[in-house]
């Protein structure tokens, strides 16, 4: 079987185009992508934005205002307890938290400025920028939508100038409320603008403010758009030279070297597993290659997160080889491999987000993802480098444990194929 | 050593294989010598074991084959009709790894190996890649790669075909040392001059079915055909040879000489003659053969080995 294996990874060598598409290209695309992501993209996302929401007033305005927020068409709100909530962003199964502090009710009423804060993952920032544009307007408004809006407006001009001796705030209460109402009527009697409601009114005058804070930063060594450049490039060409690899076993029985192999005393599947370890082999190496490249070209720090990459990359290259054995032994000839593996791969990794970042995709998209190798083993990639999970987390081990289900229920299958398509000269 | 019986095989409807038996003992060399789809390659897959029968059985050194295959594969060399190799490896490297394949020891592999590149000639080029030898070395390799684990039984299929006479001769003396060592070999071909000149015993296989065995001398003793009456012609247009043929069915022609097969010469010369009178062909020349497995083969089937 070794030997077998050792042959199979010296043809590999021997054959130029195969080591280029294995290392070259991918080095190429990995780089043209590193600086593509590397400055994160633009806007994408027409659907809900998910925001997880924590009430720690928990006050009958607090509710009042998270009824809003879910009113909004934009959010999707989920009211999510602290604790669990920070959990989900670190593991990255959510990207914010927006958090009602205590004392939001006061805060209100006296029209002070609101404690609210939104808590968010870094790699999420352009997410988390669409919802801070729907978020803030709808806070600029919660003082007049909830409490009543003149008396709101008074009380923040008068927060504003807060050290006024007493008579002048008294003065500025009145002008404030014959502002409001100057205004109120102003609009209400020339039908030439567009009419404004109370509330708007409010709004125009008072800016929303939430403080953001990050709470996932990313470091400067890390970027987002690299990991996603390294990551998603390395799997997706992994899965073109596994299945060069997979090929290996069609060539061989054109060219009657499967049918010596089964003259030999060998048990014949063994055949099989010489190429499955051959891709393996070949596959670590790959993606051991992958990472360096993008240490030493552009300094992704792999070197504090080596358990847990190195873990990710076994995984990765299980069940990446899997699939190419697997495509291999399903096919009656070469040609019929090429197309259907070429088409397979592009479209794992479309979805999987090899070529677009997944948080880009619109909802449906990102449920198909988890249909893809090429999802597990880039979130598994992101979990390392950028949510910084240790290797022992039960997030990223979920993940290994997937990639290694997914590896064994394809190398199962090779197998069964292999019996039935490969070995049957009929 | 081998014992065949009735082994029958059919590829969907088209049976390859309608009932063959024949034995082979130790140290023999057996020929089985037939027409292109024959069945020959397929006698060889079910004999090592890659094939299954639909019914029959082969006993080799006194085990069935398929109840361990293992460990017959082990004492059996099986060099493919069609060149088994890899191309983009060296000579030196496809021989290390079909022996490996064999679990020959690395050091007595290699010894082995440098052996074999020797008696085949190819020692100066063995670091070459196979992709870049001529036909007569990948057919010399071919054959070297099933003898790296000195079995004891040789399967040689068509081991000399579309290659040079120089390369062919060697194959020839090589596979005669094998035998003259002790090996029991087993050889397909359709070259009856093959089979005449390397095996102690030949089965003469058409259609699935073997319709004649023994050596070269039973076959010939038993054969309807004795002698061949070859006359030639000063000039033979097609009428003729074909009012020829429609009275004389067992001949052949090649240019102006026409093959006439008989199994008594003396009762079959005058008409013969005197037919060509009558057909007026023009005969120039005439001369007597005595038979040979090509005869054989057209006596028993109305048709040539080879087209
Ligand atoms: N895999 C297969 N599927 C279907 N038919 C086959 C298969 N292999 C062989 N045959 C048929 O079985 C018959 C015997 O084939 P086989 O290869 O054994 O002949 P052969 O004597 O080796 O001929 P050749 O001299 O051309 O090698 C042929 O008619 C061939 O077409
Ligand atoms: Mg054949």
């Amino acid at each position: 079987m070794i030997k077998l294996a050792l042959k199979d990874l010296k043809l590999f060598f021997k054959d130029k185009r195969s080591v280029l598409v294995t290392f070259a290209i991918p080095i190429a695309l990995i780089t043209l992508f590193a600086f593509a992501f590397g400055g994160a993209g633009k806007s994408g996302g027409s659907s809900k934005i998910k925001m997880q929401l924590s009430d720690l007033d928990s006050t009958t305005a607090s509710y009042e205002t998270t009824k809003i927020f879910d009113s909004l068409k934009s959010i999707l709100v989920l009211v999510t307890p602290l604790e669990q909530a920070l959990e989900n962003i670190k593991k990255g199964k959510q990207s914010c938290v927006l958090i009602i502090h205590k004392g939001f009710s006061d805060s209100l009423s006296s029209g002070k400025g609101l404690p609210l804060e939104l808590q968010y993952d870094e790699a999420k920032e352009i997410e988390v920028g669409l919802l801070q544009q729907s978020l803030i307007s709808t806070v600029a408004s919660l003082p007049f939508s909830i409490g009543d809006p003149k008396t709101s407006m008074a009380n923040r001009f008068n927060n504003m100038v807060k050290d006024a001796p007493p008579g002048l705030q008294k003065d500025i209460q009145n002008s404030s409320d014959g502002l409001f109402d100057l205004l109120s009527e102003g609009f209400a009697q020339d039908s030439s603008v567009p009419q404004k409601t109370q509330k708007n009114i409010a709004s125009d005058f008072l800016g929303g403010d939430i403080k953001m804070t990050k709470l996932i930063a990313a470091g400067d060594d890390n970027k987002v758009g690299l990991v996603q450049a390294v990551a998603g490039t390395a799997v997706m060409m992994l899965l073109f030279s596994v299945v060069g690899i997979g090929m290996g076993l069609l060539d061989e029985k054109q060219e009657g070297t499967l049918k010596r192999l089964l003259y030999t005393p060998m048990n014949p599947i063994s055949i099989l597993f010489g190429k499955m370890i051959a891709a393996n082999i070949i596959s670590i190496f790959q993606l051991l290659i992958m990472f360096l490249f993008a240490n030493l070209v552009f300094g992704l720090d792999i070197f504090s997160h080596l358990g847990g990459l190195l873990i990710m990359i076994l995984a990765t290259s299980f069940a990446c080889s899997a699939f190419g054995v697997l495509l291999a032994s399903f096919a009656r000839s070469r040609q019929q491999v090429q197309g259907l593996s070429t088409l397979i791969i592009l479209v794992m990794s479309a979805i999987g987000g090899s070529m677009m970042p997944i948080f880009f995709m619109p909802a449906f998209m990102q449920k198909l993802a988890i249909m893809s190798v090429n999802y597990w083993s880039i979130q598994g990639f992101f979990d390392i480098f950028w949510r910084s999970l240790s290797f022992t987390d039960s997030t990223f081990l979920f993940r290994v444990l997937v990639l290694m289900l997914i590896g064994l229920t394809l190398n199962t299958l090779a197998v069964v194929m292999f019996k039935k398509n490969i070995l049957n000269l009929n | 050593m081998i014992g065949i019986k009735d082994l029958k095989k059919s590829y969907g409807r088209h049976e390859a294989l309608k009932g063959i038996s024949f034995s082979i003992k130790e140290g023999e060399f057996y020929g089985l010598l037939g027409p292109n789809g024959a069945g020959k390659t397929t006698a060889i897959s079910i004999m090592s074991s890659i094939l299954k029968p639909d019914s029959g059985e082969v006993l080799i050194n006194g085990n069935n084959i398929y109840s361990n295959p293992g460990e017959t594969k082990k004492i059996i060399g099986v060099v493919p009709q069609e060149i088994a190799l890899y191309n983009e490896l060296s000579a030196n490297e496809n021989l290390m790894f079909w022996g490996g394949m064999y679990s020959v020891p690395e050091r007595e592999l290699k010894d082995r190996k440098n052996e074999l590149l020797d008696l085949f000639g190819l020692t100066d080029r063995k670091n070459d890649k196979v992709a870049n030898y001529s036909g007569g070395m990948k057919r010399r390799i071919n054959i070297a790669a099933a003898l790296l684990h000195r079995p004891r039984v040789l399967f040689m299929d068509e081991p000399t075909v579309g290659i040079d006479p120089q390369s062919r001769n060697l194959i020839f003396e090589v596979t005669e040392k094998l035998h003259h060592d002790g090996m029991t070999i087993i050889y397909t071909t359709h070259y009856m001059e093959e089979a005449e000149r390397l095996c102690n015993r030949i089965g003469i296989i058409d259609k699935g079915q073997i319709i004649a065995e023994g050596t070269l001398e039973e076959l010939k003793k038993n054969s309807p055909a004795k002698e061949t009456i070859v006359v030639t012609f000063n000039n033979l247009d097609d009428q003729v040879a074909q009012r020829l043929f429609s009275s004389r069915k067992n001949s052949k022609r090649s240019g102006n000489t026409i093959y006439f097969y008989t199994s008594d010469l003396k009762k079959d010369l005058p008409p013969v003659i005197t037919q060509c009178q009558e057909a007026g062909a023009e005969i120039n020349q005439i001369e007597f053969q005595k038979v040979n497995l090509e005869t054989i083969f057209l006596s028993l089937t109305g048709k040539q080995l080879r087209d």
